[in-house]
């Protein structure tokens, strides 16, 4: 019952989504879609393991490089150049977790943000002979148009990244819901008794941390191929902080939080760089401002009022139900 | 191998850069020590340090009384934030503090935006004469940078040591809630730190200024070497931040001596083999208190 | 009321979701010596933490001589006498005996250390040492010094005597009763020879019930308490 009622939540989600698309410009759909694919990851290791995940434009740079290796120097299919993307994010963190998922979280923070720094700099001076640096490396032209989904065309590659988004998401409702999630939420609740239960936190852990990194290193390739384009610039430090900004404004650990947020934030931007300019003081008073007001975010301080009133409205067939689910919150 | 006087004054721009770092980093580490925050703002009192730098000492037209502006009005800042924002947030999470610190921070940058424009603004090297040794010529700034550092790192050992205060900060790293329970009011400790922090990092800034542009965004592109200097010394440790910035400092500085690209990436790899043995840094503590 | 030195009425305290204290009362008068025994998880420890304003309770009034406790700061709550001795031995290891004793000082405003050497003599010898280097019972002393600086109308004391020597045992009793001519005294414990030469009233605590409270002289014995352990 309970399940059936997330999944038509979900599915309410995305014909909002739908409806988006027919009201607002497509390029705002496509980063919004993109965006939140990117987000989620961050919004689970925060919300389930505890970890603050300050680095992850670091596996965006990953997956979208990945992607766009392939398609200048290699080949011209776009959905090998994403799968690549998928496979450099899995390869990347499985290299880089084992090491980083054995400290502490104040610790795992600071190295992750160090390393979206490093691979801004790897990219766009180390390696400035395949990068271009700052130029960037531009494909458009390089990349193939597919039979069935078109990824060159802005409508189609929609409706893919529509798709790619709706398995990602469900995906981590499972996850939410199963054994795994629980134990993920089990070792940021108290490391021990984790151990005690029989269940090996660094395993856990690990695999959270290839999870999150690789659905992020897929909104880079995302990104990569919709762009045709790519440029250090998305994993440059004043940027690190972006996937944080968005789970904190969505609301952390909430299955919704990464679309609520993308779709406020990616709107706030638009909004705030046409009428004032200054995006950074708006941004950032507004982190302060959600975090000493019990950072809830938009997403975690309407999904009590949205329950109570899909409560109120069953009421009348199910009053016990109703009193027993709003009490649990 | 590497000419020998191009060695000389390498080591030299390493110690200089190291002293910056430790500036910056110390107050890091003192605030995570005794407050268990991660206070990101702190990037943010260097950059305010470095613009006032230049302001002041564009209209008194000497550069010290620059830096000395700078000092003070970001330890003022430090503590206009403690009071309104970092006071409320002690007893949560570290995770809080570092979200809600890099909120300020983004914030700030926007009103150094506002106030100063987005154009790189140089400041004037208060000293300009240069010292022979050995036939390598030493900008004498460079070395009053150095000697500043160690002043300040003498200045908060003796604070630490000698005063009462200091001691009772002390003890706050080790264990915040029995300094309480003594009855001593640790929020006074905690504001007298967290503005020596940011006096310290605005302090970073204005000595930084005339070596480099002043940028709003200077602050985040320090930011990863910062961070180095605070895991490779280990959180909390004074002595290890200090041994750990002028090593971050020479390795960048001797690293882009033999490959340019070495400067970012050899203290990132350094970083990666000192936690793969010890998680904590050289010198952080293994247990997480409170 | 004004000479209770300690008055606690229907304390409820949890850590989180999980309750800790059921509607606790306990009253404890000037120069009393109250021992509070319990198992482990009994909740004699938070119960001393939420005196002490470690812990908030979620509901009950605490006070002093009057004064209502609850919502004031820990540091606040020490200032104005009730020192609170936790359990876990934990002097600044990294500072001398000499400066923890002087954290006191500062903290209390008391510079005269003459009663606490008179007390331990020993810390005399170790004054200049690093106090991560001393013994437990020398933690202890160092501890109990460092709290009876300005002379505090009431102690909280938690386990004073866990894992310690019982030459250094004897020793803190004698303390303690000499103490209890300035102070209060509130002490869990769970060596109950100890606690029941010392005490003038015993409280026995529960999973976070209060069990029994035995004011009778010739009940405080090791052998009528024994069943509350």
């Amino acid at each position: 019952m309970n399940v059936l009622r997330w999944w038509s939540g979900l599915l309410v989600a995305f014909a909002l989504l739908i409806l988006l698309r027919i009201f607002l410009p497509l390029p705002f759909n496509n980063e919004i879609i993109i965006f939140s694919v990117y987000v989620i990851g961050c919004n689970f290791l925060l919300g389930r393991v505890g970890f603050i995940s300050f680095g992850q434009p670091a596996y965006l740079a990953v997956g979208a490089y990945g992607t766009a290796f392939y398609l200048y120097y290699f080949g011209t299919n776009p959905y090998v150049g994403i799968l690549i993307g998928i496979l450099s994010g899995i390869v990347v963190s499985l290299i880089v977790g084992p090491l980083f998922v054995r400290l502490r979280s104040d610790y795992f923070a600071l190295v992750n943000m160090a390393l979206a720094v490093i691979i801004f700099f790897l990219m766009q001076k180390v390696l400035a002979d395949i990068t271009f640096g700052d130029n960037g490396l531009w494909f458009l032209t390089n990349v193939d148009s597919t039979p069935i989904l078109d990824l060159t065309r802005p409508d189609q590659f929609y409706i893919f990244a529509f798709l790619a988004a709706f398995a990602v998401w469900a995906f981590y409702k499972y996850l939410d819901d199963s054994i795994f999630g629980a134990c993920c939420l089990a070792t940021k609740m108290n490391d021990d008794k984790v151990r005690f239960l029989g269940y090996n936190n660094f395993h856990i852990r690990l695999a959270a941390f290839v999870i999150a990194n690789t659905t992020t290193a897929l909104a880079g390739s995302l990104y990569a191929v919709y762009l045709g384009f790519v440029s250090p610039e998305m994993t440059s430090p004043a940027r690190t902080a972006d996937p944080v900004v968005v789970t904190i404004l969505g609301g952390v650990g909430t299955l919704f939080g990464p679309i609520v947020g993308s779709v406020a934030y990616t709107g706030m931007k638009d909004l705030i760089s046409k009428y004032f300019g200054n995006w950074e003081l708006v941004i950032g008073i507004l982190l302060v401002f959600i975090m000493l007001a019990g950072e809830k975010g938009i997403w975690g301080s309407l999904e009590p009022l949205i329950k109570r009133w899909v409560f109120r409205q069953r009421e009348a067939e199910k009053p016990a139900a109703a009193d027993a689910g709003v009490k649990s919150r | 191998m590497i000419d020998p006087q191009l060695l000389l004054s390498g080591v030299i721009f390493g110690l200089s850069m190291g002293s910056i770092f430790f500036l910056m980093a110390i107050g890091l580490s003192l605030c995570f020590g005794l407050m268990r925050i991660i206070s990101l703002d702190q990037l943010l009192y260097y950059a305010i340090g470095a613009y006032l730098t230049y302001t002041v000492s564009l209209l008194v037209g000497n550069v010290w009384i620059g830096v000395l502006a700078g000092v003070l009005v970001s330890g003022l800042t430090a503590y206009l934030i403690e009071r309104f924002v970092f006071l409320r947030i002690y007893a949560r999470d570290i995770t809080f503090s570092m979200i809600t610190s890099f909120g300020i921070l983004i914030g700030g940058i926007g009103v150094i935006k506002a106030i100063w424009g987005l154009v790189p603004r140089p400041v004037p090297v208060p000293i300009e004469a240069q010292l022979d040794i050995f036939g390598t010529e030493i900008p004498i700034y460079r070395l009053v940078v150095i000697v500043i550092a160690l002043m300040v790192y003498g200045g908060i050992w003796l604070f630490l040591n000698k005063t009462i205060i200091g001691k009772a900060i002390r003890a706050g790293i080790e264990d915040v809630e029995h300094v309480e329970g003594l009855g001593i009011n640790v929020y006074r400790l905690f504001t007298v730190t967290f503005v020596i922090a940011g006096a310290m990092s605005g302090l970073a800034g204005g000595l930084n200024a005339p070596l480099i542009m002043v940028d709003p965004n200077m602050g985040l592109e320090i930011l990863a070497f910062v961070f180095m200097v605070v895991i490779i010394g280990g959180l909390g440790s004074i002595k290890g931040t200090f041994i750990s910035a002028f090593l971050v400092g020479q390795v960048v500085s001797i690293g882009s001596l033999i490959y340019a690209p070495l400067a970012q990436m050899a203290p990132f790899a350094i970083m990666l083999l000192i936690l793969l043995v010890k998680p904590t840094g050289l010198y952080g503590s293994t247990m997480m208190k409170r | 009321m004004s000479s209770q030195v300690l008055n606690v009425e229907g304390l409820n305290a949890s850590y989180g979701e999980s309750r800790v204290l059921f509607d606790i009362s306990i009253n404890v008068l000037d120069k009393q010596v109250v021992g509070c025994v319990g198992r482990n998880g009994a909740g004699k420890s938070t119960l001393l933490k939420s005196i002490a304003g470690f812990l908030r309770p979620r509901s009950g009034t605490i006070s002093s001589d009057g004064v209502d406790l609850v919502g004031r700061t820990a540091f606040g709550i020490a200032g104005m006498g009730i020192k609170y001795i936790p359990q876990d031995k934990k002097v600044f290891s990294d500072l001398t005996v000499r400066e923890n004793l002087e954290l006191g000082s500062y903290a209390s405003g008391d510079y005269n250390w003459e009663p606490v050497l008179e007390f331990f003599p020993k810390l005399k010898v170790l004054i200049d040492r690093k106090a991560g280097y001393l013994s437990g019972g020398e933690r202890q002393m160092l501890m109990i010094g460092r709290a009876i600086l300005g002379k505090p109308k009431l102690l909280l004391i938690d386990e004073p005597t866990e894992g310690l020597a019982p030459s250094i045992v004897s020793h803190l009793k004698d303390v303690f009763r000499e103490l209890s001519k300035s102070a209060a005294l509130v002490i869990v414990e769970q060596n109950l020879p100890m606690i029941c030469a010392i005490s003038d009233k015993i409280y026995a605590l529960n999973e976070g019930r209060l069990m029994a409270e035995i004011t009778e002289r010739d009940k405080i014995t090791p052998e009528f308490c024994e069943p509350y352990l």
